[in-house]
């Protein structure tokens, strides 16, 4: 009984080793991709390593495309739709969590159920919506829907205006604070791991969606980067290595993010997992 | 806002019951956006894709009622039933294997090896990149040309496969990278049920002489039932909306008219309802495909509801 514990662990290292390679090779391979002349990169079969290194790669993708400009598109979505989230569906949980109104339960319950609803059927009726208000081609439709409260965001904030004790909204009541004031100055500087782990929720999905401005983008300048770099390679015949560094540029937000905020990544996982 | 504090003050003797309607209000106020969100972008839209979906729209004339015309085409068009069983084909292969694999990590990972922290962050990698990012990472291996996989295959001596462009090979390739993108995410909600079973459950399956494999099938998934069927059912809705990885893989490029793979054989669903909708501007058709696709998922669904009651154990 005593022996098999460590070969227990002895199996679990090396799956877990294995499984990490798997994901890290193809990574590492696209990092020395990225460092290869073109003729280095089209040879086969493919020599690992890149031979000399070409760093210049990185600065030529920059300045051949527009990805200064994709870059601050990305920015924008991104920051407005955190900023969206953030107000919103913390205003909206805090409505539900803590205030009593007419139809409460029900809408809650409303809210829950969108949740289960696909997008799929009202992808045409909103481009027809975003159309008609005159946004197409611009970024407005990529934030927006953020700023009106999403199903997730609220379920989350409103599970953690739920933890607060009552006697903090009590004291408040005294000292004469309105809902909302209860709600800005109180409630809301108490959920900050929330807000934290909705922000890099939001923030990672909006950085990497395609789909949306794949249907509202048209001209190039309004282009985020995800569809940047995918116009790139039909557009020009750019080297496909000068691609893979344009690529691997549009990661370096997002890694930063996720190692600075890991602990609210998982923490959201799990969230999501709880619905 | 400063008014409302005013009147407040001004009135003790009817306070309680001042802040009742004001909190009524108040609430109403505060849940407002989510009003507007539901009305126009839930409620709004369904109805108005369910009234597209029996007509004939092309977003420059108005739409006119056609009936059943947009369904009657849909179930005689060949491409409907080939995007169909590609969908169907992605989700079979896709939802059990990658279940089970983010199931053994997460139970390797759950005996408390050392850096646990690390062994997240690499399988997090490709869960926080772009399917933009992923095209290029699995280029770097299943490229015919310059990738890895064919050039191993050559030191055995058998013929480069032409992968994502292969009619045979594209969905298994695309499966493989879709499992590989997204399994450490579910090994994560795996890790979150894990910690909740009592070791107890381990020490007496010990005591009754269980080995580690009779302890995995035994106590492991029973116990951890509530959690696999989550993620069947989470992965089994990704696996029929899935569009972004299809996209960006068999055509790569912005022109929506270019992708679908050889022979249409990467044409999913969601791609089909797309292309429709916005290369030939079909909008009444495309919204028929997207009502069938969200019947056949509201089925698979419901189904799968019913058939946990087999499985599942809740205690």
């Amino acid at each position: 009984m005593q022996k098999r514990f460590p070969l227990n662990k002895i199996v679990g290292y090396l799956f877990v080793i294995a499984s990490a390679l798997i994901m890290l090779v193809p990574f590492l391979t696209t990092v020395f991709n990225s460092l290869k002349t073109y003729k280095q990169y089209m040879q086969f079969p493919p020599e690992w390593l890149p031979n000399p290194a070409q760093w210049s790669n990185y600065t030529t993708v920059w300045e051949q495309a527009n990805f200064s400009s994709y870059t601050i598109n990305s920015l924008i979505v991104a920051i407005l739709s955190v900023i969206g989230a953030l107000l919103s569906s913390s205003m909206i949980a805090f409505a539900f969590a803590r205030l009593r109104f007419p139809f409460r339960d029900t809408l809650f319950m409303i809210v829950l159920g969108t949740m289960m609803i696909p997008g799929i059927v009202t992808i045409v009726p909103q481009f027809i919506i975003f159309k008609n208000l005159g946004l197409l081609d611009t970024l407005a439709p990529l934030w927006i829907l953020e700023w009106l409260g999403q199903p997730f965001a609220i379920f989350l904030m409103r599970q953690a205006f739920l933890n607060i004790p009552k006697d903090y909204e009590e004291a408040a009541k005294l000292d004469g604070c309105n809902p909302f004031q209860i709600y800005w100055r109180v409630f809301l500087p108490m959920c900050k791991p929330s807000l934290a782990t909705l922000a890099v929720f939001t923030f990672m999905g909006k950085w990497n969606e395609i789909l949306a401005p794949v249907i509202y983008l048209i001209s190039d300048e309004n282009f985020t980067l995800p569809i940047g770099i995918l116009s790139l390679s039909g557009q020009y015949k750019t080297e496909d290595q000068l691609l893979v560094a344009g690529a691997l540029i549009s990661l370096i937000p997002i890694l930063i993010v996720f190692l600075f905020a890991e602990k609210y990544f998982v923490e959201g996982s799990k969230t999501s997992g709880l619905k | 806002m400063l008014e409302l504090q005013t009147e407040q003050q001004a009135k003790p003797a009817v306070k309680k019951r001042k802040w009742l309607d004001s909190e009524g209000r108040w609430g109403l106020l505060l849940v407002s956006p989510y009003l507007i969100h539901f009305l126009v972008f839930v409620v709004g839209t369904s109805v108005a894709s369910l009234y597209f979906s029996f007509s004939d729209y092309d977003i420059l004339n108005p739409p006119k009622w056609t009936g059943l015309d947009n369904y009657e085409k849909l179930f005689e068009d060949p491409l409907f039933y080939r995007s169909l069983w590609n969908t169907a084909y992605f989700t079979i292969l896709y939802v059990p294997a990658k279940t089970f694999l983010a199931l053994l990590l997460a139970v390797a990972l759950n005996q408390k090896l050392k850096g646990l922290k690390f062994f997240r962050m690499v399988h997090f990698l490709p869960v926080i990149s772009s399917w933009t990012v992923i095209a290029y990472v699995a280029d770097a291996v299943f490229n015919q040309r310059i990738g890895f996989a064919n050039a191993f295959l050559s030191k055995l001596g058998i013929a480069p496969q032409n992968w994502l462009i292969d009619e045979f090979w594209v969905i298994p390739v695309l499966v493989l990278i879709a499992i590989w993108k997204s399994v450490g995410y579910m090994m994560i909600i795996f890790l979150a049920g894990l910690q909740g079973i009592s070791s107890d459950m381990y020490e007496a399956a010990s005591i009754d002489g269980a080995n580690a494999w009779q302890k995995f099938w035994r106590v492991t998934v029973p116990m951890i039932s509530g959690t696999t069927f989550l993620v069947i059912i989470l992965n089994t809705i990704y696996s029929f909306q899935n569009f972004e990885q299809i996209f960006v893989m068999t055509g790569g490029s912005t022109e929506a008219g270019s992708t679908g793979g050889a022979n249409n054989a990467s044409l999913v669903l969601m791609l089909f309802m797309f292309r429709q909708a916005f290369s030939f501007f079909k909008m009444g058709y495309a919204s028929a495909i997207a009502w069938v696709l969200f019947l056949i998922l509201l089925a698979i669904t419901l189904i799968q509801f019913k058939l946990q009651k087999k499985w599942v154990h809740y205690d």
